[in-house]
């Protein structure tokens, strides 16, 4: 039998891309390799989701059964505690190799694939910390995994290296957990986070926030276990200076420090890397520079509100439905590129052969701009403009323009001019 | 009363322990460690030399020429896991030719079975990564990189099935001689008496012999090297072991492909104060980064997975001091193991039971040596069939624990139960590699921490990431009542 659609991921992205393929009838299934549908949001059990897609405001377990409801109600086919280990694509279809303890490994058969496989933590090893290498150094979404899910709390005494969102809720988490966190260090000269979770987590609780800088020495007592660490400040060129030294005594040190698509299910297929996402290139149809292959998610691009992922997510499900119904016509690509002040786009092409497939621009500027003029240039020509206010790293961008007439052979360019004087 | 009495688990006290083994004797391998292959041996470049850079006429020469070719031999029976990379030293101009040249009589001198000078260009040929500025380079085509913890496993598993004692988390404080054999006494205050001791105690051979003699003749100075790893994509950025030219420091910064596909990058060469605690620097890293582009071009820093330090146990003496003590009868002393220890380890423990303790007069070979390690499933590494009928019969190997490195529920049991299973996370990843690979434990490390739960009846707060005291959690918050 051969599949029409195969999703891999049952977390917020999956969830939608089935869903939306399922309203156009195709025949999908979703592979999840937890034991639970839902994903991460299962163990984000703080508010704060759902105020774009249900204009409420939801926890995470709670914004994720809207979806599985909807989800199972629709009588989608899926499988759990199952492991996708392989993907190769011969002619027009892809093999879908997974193995689960029920089933062994087994081969499945689709004419397109959907990854929604999420992102996975930087480590303390990507970002090259030097000391020791003791128990207690520790992401901060594996510290709220074992802490929201399992009920196990990994210190008593927490440093916070990184100002990304899971770092501050985890600061929030482990102080009402009777843990004290002793400060939080930002390697930037601003956070990394959303502005309510400042003023939520850390000022709130009066948790100090360092920034410009990082930590420089982790010290393991003769255990192997946590004992201190050392923070310093940093220059322009986010080296240490010296004479600035703090050390904290902690048992823990929480790292949220980037997170990073998880694409390494692609690594038997050869598609277009872009080294800005750390993720695949894709086409305004999340399609990716395989045919039939679409991404979408925190596995395409890392979101700051799961909203904007199920709205990824079901465009990316509706166009793949588009593809199966060979909607798409003779194909034209040209670029996206990204220019000044801006660290990426996506998508990163826009393929012509989507006639009816709608343009949703994301990016993220380089800097903080206070204000600051969007401009898309075809050639020397500006097609889109746009003043905008307060733009942040920390906050992603989005557009729409019609793109249909548009010359077909010229790339784009996208730029954020800075006007905030 | 034990025969043998070895101190040290590392790839050295392993290595003897198999090689005393295959002797009717009674034999216990101690160490302060929590496992086995912990210190040295645990933090290394993974490499096994080709003896091309030792100097002629020293123990280190001939047991590393020697030691190469037993991993080859040992391969099938003890299941060693072997990467058949070759190395290149390389030369940059003339005067560097020149040493190169020197290298060359280096290896004819030790006997070394294979190597040839090849041009740059030629060597670029098989690793188009190497720098451009390379004129020459001298090929080792014996050099080849191995899992050192495995080899200690290895080793041990089979001392292990021949009887030998392992006895972990027990540091010898006091060792005593009586008339015809010695008291050794550990922290926990467990005394053990034996006929002999073997001191392999690594960068404390000096301090394990100054507690029965007063003073050690060596002294072990902590030399410390610092290590890039970048992940297994990087696979095929170089072929062979790149080595500079070696000088007093040693054999230089290094970048070594490893058997499951990672790179090594490194290591530095520092003398530290405190030889017993590994830890990587800023500008020790710095250091690396810096010398390791005069070897090739394109290095992607830019997928390093993690650093890591180790100490090389360097002594004054400048060989492998491998003696029995010339003060203590029957105490035999197996210090300053540094490189090339690793190559040259089963040759070492021939070496020192042949030729210095002279086993062979004293005790009776066994007949009934089990020679064999008994055969560890390595599931990514089979064929699809091989796995679909191993999940027939087992189907936890259907189970993947570890999404990075692919490693199933089964191995990671096995690894617990084994003949030298472990229950600590770390020690399961010295066993299977779950969480040695991009994430790094972020997903596999709960999964184990609920196998060790459920199969193994383990408390939560009991779980250990490694030694005493290094436990995960510190309190559970959803306690039933």
């Amino acid at each position: 039998m051969i599949r029409e659609a195969i999703v891999i991921g049952g977390g917020a992205s999956g969830l939608a891309a089935a869903i939306a393929l399922k309203k156009k009838n195709k025949d999908v299934l979703l592979i999840e390799r937890e034991i639970n549908l839902g994903g991460i949001l299962n163990q984000c059990i703080h508010n704060g989701f759902g105020l774009d897609v249900f204009k409420e405001e939801y926890t995470g377990p709670e914004y994720a059964k809207k979806f599985v409801d909807e989800f199972r109600s629709m009588k989608i086919d899926y499988l759990i505690d199952t492991t996708v280990i392989d993907i190769t694509k011969e002619k027009n279809h892809f093999h879908v190799k997974i193995t689960s303890e029920d089933c062994g490994i087994k081969t499945i058969i689709s004419k397109s694939i959907i990854i929604s496989t999420g992102c996975y933590e930087r480590t303390r090893g990507q970002i090259v910390i030097p000391g020791d290498r003791p128990r207690g150094v520790i992401t901060a979404g594996s510290a709220q995994r074992y802490l929201n899910i399992n009920g196990y709390l990994v210190g008593k005494r927490v440093f916070i290296l990184g100002s990304g969102d899971i770092g501050l809720i985890m600061a929030r988490r482990m102080q009402l957990e009777g843990a004290s966190v002793l400060g939080v260090a930002e390697i930037m000269p601003y956070s990394n986070g959303l502005n309510r979770n400042i003023v939520q987590c850390l000022n709130d609780f009066n948790i100090p926030l360092f920034l410009s800088h990082t930590v420089t020495e982790v010290e393991s007592d003769c255990n192997n276990k946590l004992k201190s660490i050392t923070i310093q400040k940093v220059d322009q060129n986010f080296l240490p200076i010296k004479e600035t030294e703090k050390i904290f005594n902690v048992d823990t040190l929480l790292l949220s420090i980037g997170l990073i698509p998880d694409i390494t299910l692609l690594d038997n297929l050869k598609v277009d890397f872009d080294t800005r996402t750390k993720s695949v290139k894709v086409n305004q149809a999340y399609e990716t520079s395989i045919e039939g292959l679409f991404i979408c998610g925190n596995s395409l691009q890392v979101h700051d509100l799961v909203d904007n992922v199920s709205k990824e997510s079901l465009r990316a499900g509706k166009a793949a439905a588009n593809y199966l119904d060979n909607l798409v016509e003779k194909r034209q690509v040209i670029n996206v590129i990204p220019g000044k002040n801006t660290l990426f786009t996506t998508p990163q092409m826009i393929d012509f052969g989507w006639v009816n497939q709608e343009l949703v621009l994301n990016f993220r500027v380089q800097k903080k701009i206070d204000k600051a003029k969007i401009k898309v240039y075809q050639g020397e020509e500006v097609i889109f403009e746009k003043i905008k206010t307060f733009l942040a790293p920390a906050e992603m961008e989005t557009l729409s323009f019609d793109y249909k007439n548009l010359h077909k052979n010229k790339d784009l360019l996208l730029e954020v001019e800075d006007i905030s004087l | 009363m034990y025969d043998f009495l070895i101190i040290g688990a590392g790839i050295i006290g392993s290595s003897v322990a198999r090689e005393l083994s295959k002797y009717q004797a009674r034999i216990i391998v101690i160490d302060k460690e929590n496992d086995v292959a912990n210190v040295q041996t645990s933090a290394n470049s993974a490499i096994v030399h080709s003896g091309y850079s030792d100097n002629p006429g020293t123990l280190k020469a001939k047991l590393s020429v020697k030691g190469n070719k037993m991993y080859e031999e040992l391969e099938e029976e003890l299941r060693l896991p072997l990467l058949k990379t070759g190395a290149y030293v390389v030369a940059h101009n003339k005067t560097e030719e020149n040493q190169l040249l020197e290298l060359y009589d280096n290896c004819k001198r030790n006997q070394v079975p294979k190597f040839e000078i090849i041009d740059g260009d030629e060597a670029r040929k098989n690793d188009p990564n190497l720098s451009d500025s390379i004129s020459k380079v001298l090929s080792l085509p014996t050099t080849k990189v191995t899992y050192p913890w495995e080899v200690a496993f290895a080793a041990m598993e089979v001392a292990i099935q021949n009887g030998v004692d392992l006895v972990l988390n027990s540091k010898v404080i006091h060792i005593e001689k009586k008339h015809d054999f010695f008291v050794v006494k550990t922290q926990k205050g467990i005394e053990y008496h034996t006929r002999n001791i073997v001191n392999s105690a690594g960068v404390e051979s000096d301090d394990i012999t100054k507690l029965i003699e007063g003073n050690s003749p060596f002294t072990i100075k902590g030399r410390k090297g610092e290590y890039f790893v970048l992940d297994k994509r990087t696979k095929g950025f170089i072929n062979h072991v790149i080595y500079p030219l070696p000088s007093e420091q040693g054999k230089g910064v290094l970048i070594t492909p490893q058997y499951h596909g990672e790179t090594l990058l490194g290591p530095n060469s520092e003398y530290v104060d405190n030889k017993y605690h590994a830890v990587t620097s800023f500008n020790g890293l710095q250091y690396v980064k810096k010398h390791v582009v005069d070897l090739a071009k394109n290095i992607p820093f830019n997928q390093i997975i993690r650093s890591f330090a180790g100490i090389r146990s360097t002594s004054d003496y400048e060989d492998f001091y491998i003696q029995e003590s010339k003060k203590t009868s029957r105490f035999f002393i197996v210090g300053g193991i540094e490189s090339p220890g690793l190559t040259a380890c089963f040759a070492i423990a021939e070496y020192l039971v042949n030729d210095v303790i002279n086993m062979g007069n004293l005790y009776e070979k066994k007949d009934n040596f089990i020679k064999s390690r008994v055969e560890k499933i390595k599931f990514n590494e089979l064929s699809i069939e091989e796995k679909k009928d191993l999940i027939k019969k087992d189907s936890r190997y259907g189970k993947i624990i570890c999404k990075c490195e692919k490693i199933t529920e089964k191995e990671i049991m096995d690894a617990i139960n084994g003949p030298l299973g472990s229950k600590t996370i770390k020690g399961i990843k010295k066993r299977t590699r779950a969480g040695a690979g991009l994430c790094q434990g972020g997903y596999c490390e709960e999964k184990i921490v609920k196998i060790l739960i459920n199969n193994f009846g383990l408390k939560p707060l009991d779980i250990l990431y490694d030694k005493e005291e290094s436990n995960l959690f510190v309190s559970e918050t959803k306690v039933e009542v």
